[in-house]
C-alpha cells in the first residue's frame, strides 16, 4: 500500500506557525499592559491561547508554563457546560472543571466568521487576580476546603452578546477584596480576547476559513511529529524516582511523597503517578491539570530552545496516569491554593530525576523547587482602603551538566517577574528592607547550583500574612555526586520594646497577624548541584 | 561645513554638504580595532577636497557603534555601583525571570558591574521623599577609600528614590569626586522609578564613560556632535558624560535619514524597514514625529532613557533556511553572517534568503556593490535544491529548486510583516496610511511585497540608501530629553507640581541648548511637553502631548481605546512622569538638486533578465539606479539595481523617480 504523504505545505505550514503564536503572545502583552492586579501586569501570571473548533490548543503564549496542558481543560468545560454565542465571555475557575487554583480565572470567547454560526476557533486567557474571596487576603492561605479558599465559579456568561452580564459580575464583585481593581481586570482579560479575536478573523479574511482551520490541525500534528522525534532519542525503558514535599502545613509534619514511573517505548510515553499519597487536609493538592501541565511542561523542555507551538499535539504520545484521590489528582472539596505553585512544581522535580536516570548529560540538579507565595493584606492605615500583595520570590536554579544553575530566578512552573521595590511602597503600606542574593545557597558541584533569594519586608500597618513554600527541610537535589542547594528558612522579625529586632523562625505554610513594624524573612532555596566538586 | 559620519561593521560613510547644497558622499573601510582612524582619514579627505583650512572647522555629527560594540562584548570600562546597602544585588536579580522558559541550557550574562565592585551605603528616602535613614557622611571617607583600593575606572550611583529626594545621591557624588573618575548619577540621568532599570541604565553610562570619552577625545574635533538613539544629537562632551543615549546611535540615524527623504517625498507617516545581512530593523513615524521609547533592552539589559522605538528581528539576506524535524521551514534565526556568508558567496554551502533571491534571479545577473562582488549562481542552486530535497522528504510533494526559493521569500516575508505588523497594527496604527521607506541592502527585494501583504499603498526607496544613516545624523537636531517621575492623580489638585517640573526641566534645558549654541531661545530653540500616564492601579504608562490639565483625561482615554481596543472613562488617570524633549534647530540643509529626465515618458531599461516573481518565470527590464534622472517613469514589472541595493518591481505597480532622486513605487 502507498504510504499517504501528508498533506501539508512546509512554508504554509511555517507561517502559521508563527501566525498563531504570534496571536496568543500578542493577547498576552494587551492584557499585561492593560491590567490592574499586580499578579498580572507586574509578575506576568496569566497565560493567553488559540484553540481550533473542538477546543483544542493550537498555540499558547510563551507565558506561564503551569498554564500549559490545563487550559485545554478549561476551554472544555467551558464548552460541556455553556452555549458560547458571538460577543459571549464565559467566565470560571473552578478547579475541578477545567481551573487549577481560584485565583486563576479563565475567560473563553468563540471567534465567528461573519456569516457562520458556528465558531472557528476559540480565544482564551487565564490571569491570577489578586484576590478571589475567602478567609485570607489574597486568597492564598490556609484553609480547610476549597470553600474556604474563594469563590469558585462553574463556566457562566460573564459576557453575553457584547454586553457585560452584570448579575453575574455583581455576585463575583460581591465576594471578592478590591472590586474596582477586579472588574477593571475584567475587562483587560475581555479586551485581550477581542485583540487575539480580531487577529484570527485578519487571518482568515486573508488566507480563507478553510486554509485557516486546516493549517491549524496541521500544526498540531507538527507539534506531535516534533514530541515524537525528541521521545525518540530518549533511550526506551522504565524509570523511577520519588521526591516528596516538607508536609501538608496542616495535618502533619510528615513529607507528602510523589512517586513516578515513566515508560518509554520507542516514540511513545507513559508516566505513572501510582505511589503517590493521597491527597491531603493542606492545600498542596493539585487537581489532574496541574499534573498534566507540569508532564507537559518537562517534555516541552526536552523538545529544546527551537519554538515548537505549545498546540495539543504535544502531549499526543504521552500518556499521563494520576491516581484519583492523590495528591496529583485531587478530589473536592480537597483545598488546593498550593498545588499549582508548590505541588507542580515537585512533579517537575521527580519527573526530572526519573530522566536524569535516562539522560544524564542533559538533565539539570532539582531546582528552588517552590514559589515562595507571600500574600500581605489588611487596611492601609495612609487611607483606609484594603490592600491585598502578593509575590513569589525566586531562588536558585539546578547546575546544568554543562553550566552553573543561575541564582535568583524563577524557574521551571513559574516564570513570574518581581514587583519593583519603588513600585511596591507607591502602592502598598509596605517597605522592603532587604533584596539579595543569598550567598553560599546554590549546592556545590563540578557546576554550582543557582543561589536563592533574600527579601525581607516590613509592613507599616496592621496586617494579615499567608505564607505557602516549601522545601524548607527536603532540600532541592544534587545531581551526579553534586551537593544538594541549601534549603530555605523564613522568619518575623519583631523589633522589641528595646528597640532590638528579635527573628523568630516560622513554618514556610501557615497565616501570621503582624503589627506595623513587623518584618517578614523569606530566604529561598538554592539549586542543587551538578557533578562532583574536583 | 557640516559632515556626516556613520560608523558601520564593514564601511565608514563619509557625508557632507558643499555650500550650494550638493551632497558629496563616500565609503571608506571601517577600522574595527580603532574606528576613530577610518574617520580621520576621512575628515582629511574632505578638509583637503574642500578646502577648509582645517579639520578643526567641520562640524561633525557622528553615529558610532562603539557603545553598542563594548555593551554586546563586555568590554566596558571596571565600573562600580554604589547604592542602598541591602540592595546591591538588584542589579543582578533584575526582574526574577529566567532567559527562555523551555531552554534547560538558557544562559543568562554576569552583571556588567560585578559583586565586588557593588557598594552599599547606609542610608533610605520613603516613596514620600521622608529621609527614613540619613546618610552617613562621615562614612564616606571609607567608601572613597574603598573605590579607590578597587583601582575603579568609573561609579554609577543608584538610591532607592533618589528621583524624590536626591540629596543623599548628590552628597556621594561630591565626596567622590576627589577618585577623579567620570560619575554617573541616577537622579541626573533618569530621575525615573522602576530601581532595576534606572540601576541598569546608570551602570551602562558608568560601564561605557571612560571608553567613549576616550574615543570622543581622540577624535578631538571641536565641532564634534554625537548621534542618540533617541534620533536627535547631543555634543560629544555631553556624550561622553551620558554614553548610555548613544548605545543605538547608527540605526537612528537611518530613522532620521529615511524620515527626512520621505517628508521631502510628502509622506509624514511612514515604517522604516532596514534589512540587512543577520538582521532587520523596523520603526513607525506619525505626522512626520519619529516615536520614542523608554522600555529598549540593548544586549539584554534593560535601557530607560528614550530609544527610537526600532524593532529588530534576527532575520536578513543571511539567515539559513532549513527543515525542522516537524517538517516546517525554518528561516533564521540562524545566520551565515558575512563568513561564510550565503552559498552565492562561494565559501558556505546552507542555503539562505540571498541564495533564495539570486536563485530567482531577482538580482537583475548583477553581482553586489554595482558589480564588485560576484555572486555563485550554481552554489546559490545546489543549496536551495538541497533544501528542496528536504521540503519534498517532509511533504510527500515533488519540490523544485525554484519552489523552494520562493517559499524561503515567503517565510522570511511573512517573519518582516509581523515585524512590521508590531509596530504599526499593534500599536493601534492602521497600515494601509503609511509609506515603507526602504533602505539597507536586503530591503528593496522585499519590500513592495511586504507592503503589498500590509495594504501599505506606497513604497519609497531613498536616493543613496546605503549612506541614510550618515544623511540622517548629518540632519538631525540637537535633542535633549528630560524627566521625572511625579505619581500624581491627574484629576486632583496637586497638578501644579507637574507644572513647575516642566517649568524647572525647562529652564536647565533652555540653558543646556544655550550652551550647545542655540542662543535664540524663540527661533532656535523647541521644547515640547508630554507625559508618561496611566490608568490608576495598571503598571505600564502611555505617553501623552500634554497640552493641559483638562485635556489630559480625554486625551488618555482616546490614546487607550486605539491602542488596547478599550478605555475606561470612569477610571481615574494617574500621571506617572512628566517628560520635556527639547530641540536645537539646526539649519535645514539645502534642498538638492536633482538631474531632470528630458521628457517625462517611460524611460527603456539597461536590460533585461529572466526573474521569477512566480513559479513561471518572465523576461523584465533591469534599470541601473545611477542613470535615472529625476521624473523617470518605469515600465513594471522591472528590477532596479544601485551599488549598495537591489530594488524588485512587479507588476501592477507604478514607478518613478521624484524630483529628489527617491524611487517611488505606487501599490
Amino acid at each position: 500500500m502507498k504510504r499517504q504523504p501528508p498533506d501539508f505545505d512546509p512554508v504554509t505550514l511555517e507561517i502559521c506557525r508563527a501566525l498563531y503564536t504570534s496571536v496568543a503572545e500578542e493577547m498576552g502583552i494587551a492584557l499585561r499592559r492593560t491590567a490592574h492586579s499586580p499578579n498580572i501586569k507586574e509578575r506576568r501570571d496569566y497565560s493567553c491561547a488559540v484553540f481550533d473548533a473542538a477546543g483544542r490548543v493550537v498555540a499558547q503564549g510563551d507565558h506561564m508554563p503551569v498554564h500549559l496542558g490545563s487550559m485545554p481543560m478549561a476551554v472544555a468545560a467551558a464548552l460541556n457546560e455553556t452555549h458560547i454565542a458571538p460577543g459571549d465571555v464565559i467566565a470560571l475557575n473552578d478547579p475541578f472543571a477545567g481551573g487549577t487554583h481560584l485565583p486563576d480565572v479563565t475567560l473563553v470567547a468563540g471567534v465567528f466568521a461573519r456569516s457562520r454560526r458556528a465558531p472557528l476557533f476559540y480565544v482564551a486567557n487565564r490571569a491570577h487576580h489578586a484576590d478571589i474571596g475567602g478567609g485570607s487576603p489574597g486568597s492564598m492561605g490556609m484553609a480547610a476546603d476549597v470553600y474556604g479558599e474563594g469563590l469558585r465559579i462553574p463556566p457562566v456568561h460573564l459576557v453575553r452578546g457584547g454586553r457585560v452580564n452584570e448579575d453575574v459580575m455583581r455576585l463575583l464583585l460581591a465576594n471578592v477584596r478590591g472590586a474596582d481593581e477586579r472588574r477593571a481586570d475584567f475587562a483587560a482579560q475581555t479586551g485581550a480576547l477581542q485583540t487575539g479575536a480580531t487577529r484570527l478573523l485578519e487571518i482568515v479574511a486573508r488566507a480563507g476559513a478553510r486554509e485557516a482551520v486546516s493549517y491549524a490541525a496541521h500544526l498540531i500534528n507538527y507539534s506531535a511529529r516534533m514530541m515524537r522525534a525528541a521521545i525518540k532519542e530518549i533511550p526506551d525503558g522504565v524509570y523511577e524516582a520519588e521526591d516528596a514535599l516538607d508536609d501538608d502545613g496542616v495535618a502533619s509534619d510528615a513529607p507528602c511523597v510523589l512517586r513516578v514511573r515513566v515508560c518509554i517505548e520507542g516514540a511513545r510515553a507513559r508516566v505513572d503517578f501510582t505511589g503517590s499519597a493521597a491527597q491531603v487536609a493542606g492545600p498542596v493538592n493539585a487537581v489532574e491539570a496541574i499534573t498534566v501541565s507540569a508532564v507537559a511542561y518537562v517534555f516541552r523542555c526536552l523538545l529544546g530552545a527551537g519554538e515548537v507551538p505549545a498546540s495539543a499535539g504535544l502531549m499526543e504520545p504521552i500518556e499521563v496516569h494520576a491516581p484519583r484521590g492523590t495528591i496529583v489528582n485531587a478530589l473536592p472539596p480537597a483545598p488546593v491554593a498550593g498545588g499549582n505553585v508548590e505541588t507542580s512544581q515537585r512533579i517537575v522535580d521527580v519527573l526530572f530525576k526519573a530522566l536524569a536516570r535516562a539522560l544524564p548529560g542533559r538533565i539539570p540538579a532539582a531546582s528552588q523547587g517552590t514559589m515562595n507565595n507571600l500574600t500581605i493584606g489588611g487596611v492601609d492605615a495612609r487611607n483606609g482602603r484594603e490592600f491585598a500583595y502578593y509575590e513569589t520570590v525566586a531562588g536558585g536554579m539546578g547546575a546544568r551538566p554543562a553550566h552553573d544553575g543561575l541564582s535568583a530566578v524563577h524557574t521551571h512552573m513559574t516564570n513570574s517577574l518581581n514587583t519593583p521595590i519603588e513600585a511596591l511602597e507607591y502602592a502598598y503600606p509596605l517597605r522592603v528592607r532587604e533584596y539579595a542574593i543569598r550567598a553560599n545557597s546554590g549546592g556545590a558541584g563540578k557546576r554550582r547550583g543557582g543561589h536563592g533569594v533574600v527579601r525581607e519586608i516590613e509592613t507599616l500597618s496592621d496586617a494579615r500574612m499567608s505564607l505557602l513554600a516549601d522545601r524548607r527541610r527536603l532540600a532541592p537535589y544534587g545531581l551526579a555526586g553534586g551537593a544538594d542547594g541549601r534549603a530555605g528558612q523564613d522568619s518575623i522579625v519583631r523589633v522589641d520594646e528595646g528597640g532590638r529586632a528579635r527573628a523568630r523562625r516560622i513554618n514556610a505554610k501557615g497565616s501570621w497577624e503582624l503589627k506595623a513594624g513587623d518584618r517578614v524573612r523569606i530566604e529561598t532555596p538554592g539549586g542543587g548541584g551538578h557533578g562532583k566538586k574536583v | 561645513m557640516r559632515v556626516g559620519v556613520d560608523t558601520g561593521g564593514t564601511f565608514t560613510d563619509f557625508v557632507y554638504a558643499a555650500r550650494d547644497g550638493r551632497l558629496s558622499i563616500f565609503k571608506l573601510a571601517s577600522t574595527p580595532d580603532d574606528p576613530a582612524r577610518a574617520i580621520a582619514e576621512g575628515l582629511r579627505r574632505i578638509a583637503a577636497e574642500t578646502g577648509a583650512a582645517r579639520v578643526n572647522d567641520l562640524e561633525i555629527v557622528h553615529g558610532t557603534t562603539v557603545g553598542t560594540n563594548a555593551l554586546l562584548q563586555r568590554r566596558g570600562a571596571r565600573a562600580a555601583l554604589v547604592t542602598t546597602a541591602g540592595f546591591e544585588d538588584v542589579l543582578a536579580i533584575g526582574r526574577q525571570a529566567r532567559p527562555a522558559l523551555y531552554d534547560l541550557d538558557a544562559e543568562r550574562p554576569e552583571a556588567i558591574i560585578p559583586r565586588a565592585l557593588r557598594f552599599g551605603v547606609r542610608e533610605r528616602v520613603a516613596a514620600t521623599g521622608e529621609v527614613l535613614e540619613a546618610l552617613d557622611e562621615g562614612a564616606l571617607a571609607g567608601l572613597v577609600e574603598r573605590l579607590r583600593r578597587a583601582r575603579v575606572e568609573s561609579v554609577a550611583i543608584c538610591l532607592l528614590f533618589s528621583f524624590v529626594r536626591p540629596e543623599h545621591e548628590k552628597l556621594i557624588a561630591r565626596a567622590l569626586e576627589s577618585l577623579c573618575v567620570p560619575l554617573s548619577v541616577s537622579h541626573e540621568i533618569l530621575p525615573e522609578y522602576r530601581e532595576f532599570e534606572r540601576t541598569s541604565t546608570v551602570a551602562i553610562n558608568a560601564y561605557l564613560q571612560p571608553l567613549l570619552g576616550a574615543y570622543l577625545k581622540k577624535l578631538s574635533a571641536p565641532g564634534l556632535r554625537v548621534m542618540q538613539s533617541s534620533g536627535g544629537s547631543i555634543s560629544a562632551g555631553r556624550a561622553a558624560r551620558e554614553p548610555v543615549r548613544t548605545i543605538l546611535s547608527g540605526p537612528a540615524g537611518g530613522v532620521v535619514g529615511a524620515l527626512n527623504a520621505a517628508l521631502a517625498a510628502g509622506s509624514t507617516d511612514i515604517i522604516t524597514f532596514d534589512m540587512g545581512g543577520t538582521s532587520t530593523d523596523v520603526s513607525l513615524c506619525a505626522g512626520g514625529r519619529m516615536r520614542t521609547t523608554n522600555e529598549a533592552t540593548v544586549a539584554a539589559l534593560p535601557v530607560a532613557v528614550p530609544v527610537l522605538d526600532i524593532h529588530t528581528v534576527g532575520a536578513g539576506g543571511g539567515s539559513i533556511a532549513r527543515v525542522d524535524a516537524g517538517g516546517s521551514l525554518r528561516v533564521g534565526p540562524e545566520s551565515a553572517g558575512a563568513s561564510p556568508g550565503p552559498a552565492a558567496y562561494g565559501r558556505g554551502t546552507l542555503p539562505t534568503v540571498t541564495d533564495a533571491n539570486l536563485v530567482l534571479g531577482r538580482f537583475g545577473g548583477a553581482g553586489l556593490l554595482g558589480g564588485d562582488f560576484a555572486l555563485d549562481e550554481r552554489r546559490a542552486h545546489d543549496a536551495l535544491a538541497g533544501l528542496a530535497r528536504e521540503m519534498g522528504a517532509a511533504s510527500g510533494r515533488r519540490t523544485t529548486a525554484h519552489e523552494a526559493a520562493l517559499g524561503v521569500v515567503r517565510v522570511v516575508n511573512a517573519g518582516m510583516e509581523r515585524a512590521l505588523r508590531v509596530v504599526s497594527v499593534e500599536r493601534g496604527f492602521d497600515s494601509r496610511a503609511f509609506a515603507l521607506v526602504s533602505f539597507g541592502g536586503a530591503g528593496g527585494l522585499h519590500a513592495v511585497a511586504l507592503a503589498a501583504s500590509l495594504r501599505i499603498p506606497r513604497v519609497i526607496v531613498p536616493r543613496r540608501p546605503g549612506a541614510l544613516s550618515a544623511l540622517g545624523a548629518l540632519a538631525s537636531d540637537v535633542v535633549l530629553d528630560a524627566s521625572r517621575t511625579v505619581m500624581l492623580d491627574a484629576a486632583g489638585g496637586r497638578l501644579d507640581e507637574l507644572e513647575r517640573a516642566f517649568r524647572q526641566m525647562e529652564r536647565a534645558a533652555r540653558a543646556a541648548l544655550k550652551r550647545e549654541g542655540f542662543a535664540d531661545e524663540r527661533r532656535t530653540q523647541r521644547h515640547a511637553r508630554s507625559v508618561a500616564a496611566r490608568y490608576r492601579g495598571q503598571s505600564f504608562e502611555l505617553e501623552i502631548e500634554w497640552k493641559s490639565a483638562a485635556k489630559l483625561a480625554a486625551a488618555f482615554h482616546r490614546a487607550h481605546l486605539a491602542r488596547y481596543g478599550y478605555a475606561e472613562p470612569e477610571s481615574a488617570v494617574e500621571v506617572v512622569s512628566a517628560r520635556l524633549r527639547s530641540r536645537g534647530l539646526v539649519a535645514k540643509l539645502k534642498r538638492e538638486r536633482v538631474a531632470q529626465s528630458a521628457n517625462a515618458s517611460v524611460v527603456a531599461p539597461h536590460h533585461s533578465a529572466l526573474v521569477y516573481f512566480t513559479i513561471k518565470p518572465a523576461r523584465v527590464g533591469v534599470y541601473a539606479r545611477d542613470d535615472l534622472r529625476a521624473g523617470a517613469r518605469l515600465k513594471t514589472p522591472c528590477i532596479v539595481t544601485e551599488y549598495s541595493a537591489t530594488t524588485l518591481v512587479p507588476a501592477g505597480t507604478h514607478a518613478h523617480i521624484d524630483a529628489d532622486g527617491n524611487l517611488i513605487i505606487e501599490l
